[in-house]
């Protein structure tokens, strides 16, 4: 069944609807927002508690939605800036000694029971893992969800210029990570 | 630019671009009611608004006020004050006459003569650098009762 966005969002918003709308949302979008939030927090766990966390602030704040953008860039950003917040969480709240993000969630990756890739997919995900956030986040959104630079641009509020240098810089430090590693 | 971006995703070509994680099982199936049991009755929107968000307005008001008076008012005042304390200072010259709280200015258009050159004499000694004891007894002399020598001391 299509989904009318419009008249979901209308239906998230009235009293008499609302219940029935929220489980079309969570069932609709649940999916994308999981491995969206996945590969940047990397850990089942975390992604479980921050999705749950997302749908809490859409039922919650819904009424605020101005519709500026569509429903999917508004999820997405929320789901973003959770999972940013988290790993700004994680940093402050660390007991072990971790100088960057980047370490723990190699370390996150080592120990995943939920990773199935072979050696050269965890070499590349290790190699991912060593960019900024931000410069992640592009990678990720733009490789694997093959999203246009435009609505990149929608979720992230970024330039399209910055998200094309961005990605640009994402791929060379991969590539000489790669290099590295087969040397 | 189409080009550069076709040769940056060839660069991982060997790569299988599907996704090297997975979920636990049933994990999207059940998630919608683990999400709902976590929701509970809790499932209120924010209808309410927070504390700031209501006073925010208030707070606004508030802040431009403030703002006013360190900007307008105090400046206004400071002026004021200066302007009424010549007029008071001009006011108690009238009222007090001779009194000694009285401006500089009718203290010595009030003085006699004689006033004022004893008054300069006095001066004279206490500001004089060869100040002795017999000069001290003698303004002391002159210038308090007993009555006051005593009380003071």
């Amino acid at each position: 069944m299509e989904l009318n966005e419009k008249e979901l969002i209308a239906n998230l918003k009235s009293d008499k609807g609302r219940e029935q709308a929220f489980q079309t949302l969570v069932k609709t979008y649940q999916e994308r927002l999981y491995w969206h939030i996945r590969k940047i927090v990397i850990n089942h766990d975390d992604t479980d508690d921050i999705l749950q966390n997302v749908f809490i602030k859409v039922w919650k704040n819904v009424d605020g939605f101005r519709e500026d953008s569509s429903l999917f860039t508004w999820l997405f950003r929320i789901a973003t800036n959770e999972s940013l917040s988290h790993l700004q969480k994680q940093r402050r709240h660390s007991v072990v000694s971790m100088t960057e993000i980047s370490d723990y969630l190699s370390n996150s990756l080592e120990s995943d029971v939920y990773f199935e890739g072979d050696d050269i997919q965890k070499k590349f995900q290790s190699a991912i893992l060593q960019l900024p956030n931000k410069q992640r986040i592009v990678f990720n959104m733009k490789y694997f969800d093959e999203m246009k630079y435009e609505e990149i641009s929608k979720v992230l509020k970024t330039s399209v210029g910055a998200l094309k240098a961005s990605y640009h810089f994402a791929v060379k430090k991969i590539e000489e990570l790669l290099k590295e590693d087969y040397k | 630019m189409k080009d550069k971006e076709k040769n940056i995703e060839n660069l991982f070509g060997n790569l299988k671009k599907g996704q090297p994680f997975r979920v636990p099982e049933n994990y999207f199936e059940t998630f919608p009611d683990r999400l709902n049991a976590r929701m509970g009755n809790n499932k209120h929107r924010d209808n309410v608004k927070s504390l700031f968000v209501t006073l925010k307005p208030i707070l606004a008001v508030a802040a431009i006020l403030l703002l006013g008076m360190f900007l307008f008012y105090e400046p206004a005042k400071n002026y004021l004050m200066l302007d009424h304390g010549k007029i008071a200072l001009n006011k108690s010259n009238k009222d007090l006459g001779d009194s000694t709280t009285a401006f500089p200015g009718a203290l010595i258009s009030n003085f006699s003569e004689e006033q004022f050159l004893s008054a300069y004499r006095d001066m004279d000694i206490l500001e004089s650098k060869t100040l002795t004891s017999d000069n001290l007894a003698d303004y002391i002399a002159a210038n308090y009762s007993y009555y006051e020598i005593l009380a003071n001391n």
